[in-house]
């Protein structure tokens, strides 16, 4: 205990900070640019895996089974997995691509499925009204079904990659200057654990619950059922 | 690319793997049901009890569910033996993911008792149920039916998430064995493609189990894939 109320007036340097800052931000950006490349490949494979007709089988077991194994490996694994894969293309891929792309691979296949959840929640007539009206595929989807279906895919959306902020924890591992490898360099240089790793809980609450806060309250402003405010609409009328 | 797979060195060394399947197959079970007591009791007191209660599981939920479990283990690894309590690596991955599992599962359950009406218990009340049979034939099913994919679905995640950070503070189990033996020869795609399918292979049968399980205890149709 004496040891850190010692460290406390040399562990909260600037310069402590600026490291501490500096590897939030790369935290965040990892996390952003690899759930947004994520989420746009996602709408991708639900795209395909939603192509009708017999000879797209093989491709949507592709894209169902894809779905399937990622969520049962853990990232750690998918983690190895990108870095010696990507080693063994070329040698001079820098670390914070491997991150993101492992960060990529696990996002597509967990907003895979809230993005297909989404696009099932529109009713099926809209779809047949477009057909009607002989629109292909692509533009039903884009013009008519994903408009709807934004509402219920944004805020589990947003959720994941907030939850997904924490998991980045372990990108640590391959030696990403992210926020735990900073903890984990300041515990090595002496610093007390209880100390460092606090602070670092500490900075990681900072950065999620905001933006959890965000999530939820985008979730209650966009969860009004559309075809309630209708209604209610129609009655007064 | 020119990398040439040999996975003999693997076979040779499976069972070892097979040992760290089953460490993390126990580590899961060990950490679901820990935090399920947890998940119980903190969901009671945010249900039932008065306000300081209520405030101290709400600030547990909310500081545990936005802190990596990452960050929480190696506090406790690194940071609590200052104060000089010194447990082992498997102990520290056990109590951090069981307090993690505590809070999540506390949301889970929360939002299921909040799926019992209260019409519902007056209604078993007028037939003269007592209060076990209102649990058994009232509040269990209930809560059972709206919670237990959630539920079946968060086992998946500490048995695979939560356990393979056991390996980053040198806990045996399936992702710290490879690590180790792959540290020997260097084959590390050939040990971790491998042990990937093993944990797709653990998950799929814990899931089957699960949903076998549910179907049978309380007639819910949890989905497999």
């Amino acid at each position: 205990m004496d040891r850190i109320i010692e460290q406390l007036p040399r562990f909260f340097t600037s310069g402590n900070m600026t490291l501490l800052l500096e590897s939030a931000g790369l935290t965040l950006a990892m996390t952003l640019v690899g759930c947004l490349i994520g989420f746009f490949l996602a709408f991708v494979l639900v795209y395909l895996r939603q192509t009708p007709g017999l000879w797209a089988l093989p491709l949507r077991l592709i894209c169902i089974s894809y779905v399937e194994v990622f969520r049962r490996i853990p990232f750690l694994v998918v983690i190895y997995l990108v870095l010696f894969f990507i080693q063994t293309i070329s040698t001079d891929a820098s670390l914070f691509t491997i991150a993101v792309i492992a960060i990529c691979i696990y996002s597509i296949a967990y907003t895979a499925d809230i993005i297909r959840g989404g696009l099932e929640s529109v009713p099926h007539t809209q779809i047949e009204a477009a057909q009607t009206m002989n629109l292909s595929r692509l533009r039903t989807t884009v013009t008519i079904v994903l408009p709807q279906a934004w509402p219920v895919i944004v805020p589990p959306a947003i959720a994941f990659a907030v939850s997904f902020i924490k998991d980045t924890a372990l990108v640590s591992q391959i030696g990403v200057f992210e926020l735990t490898f900073r903890g984990k360099e300041l515990n090595n240089q002496g610093y007390s654990g209880i100390l460092v790793f606090g602070t670092i809980a500490m900075c990681y609450f900072l950065i999620s619950f905001p933006l959890s806060m965000l999530g939820q309250y985008l979730e209650k402003r966009l969860a009004t059922p559309r075809g309630e405010r209708r209604a209610r609409k129609i009655r007064r009328a | 690319m020119n990398y040439k797979f040999q996975y003999g060195i693997v076979w040779e060394n499976f069972g070892a793997l097979l040992e760290g399947a089953w460490l993390t197959f126990q580590l899961g079970v060990l950490a679901f049901a820990g935090g399920l007591l947890i998940g119980l009791v903190g969901a009671s007191i945010k249900s039932f009890a008065p306000q300081p209660f209520r405030f101290l599981v709400d600030s547990y939920v909310v500081f545990i569910t936005n802190t990596p479990a990452l960050i929480q283990i190696y506090f406790l690894y690194f940071g609590l033996p200052e104060i000089g309590i010194r447990w082992s690596s498997e102990a520290c991955v056990l109590i951090g993911l069981i307090l993690n599992a505590g809070a999540y599962l506390t949301l889970i359950l929360r939002a299921g008792f909040l799926s019992v009406r209260r019409p519902e218990l007056e209604a078993g009340i007028t037939i003269g149920m007592s209060v076990l049979q209102q649990i058994r034939y009232i509040v269990v099913p209930h809560i059972a039916k709206s919670i237990y994919p959630a539920v079946a679905n968060f086992f998946i995640v500490i048995l695979v998430m939560g356990t393979s950070i056991g390996a980053v503070i040198g806990v045996d189990e399936l992702t710290g064995t490879a690590i180790n033996l792959s540290t020997i020869n260097y084959r590390w795609l050939e040990y971790f493609s491998v042990i990937a399918v093993m944990y797709v292979v653990l998950t799929f049968v814990a899931s089957i189990g699960l949903a076998l399980f549910g179907r049978w205890a309380f007639r819910v149709k949890a989905r497999i894939f």
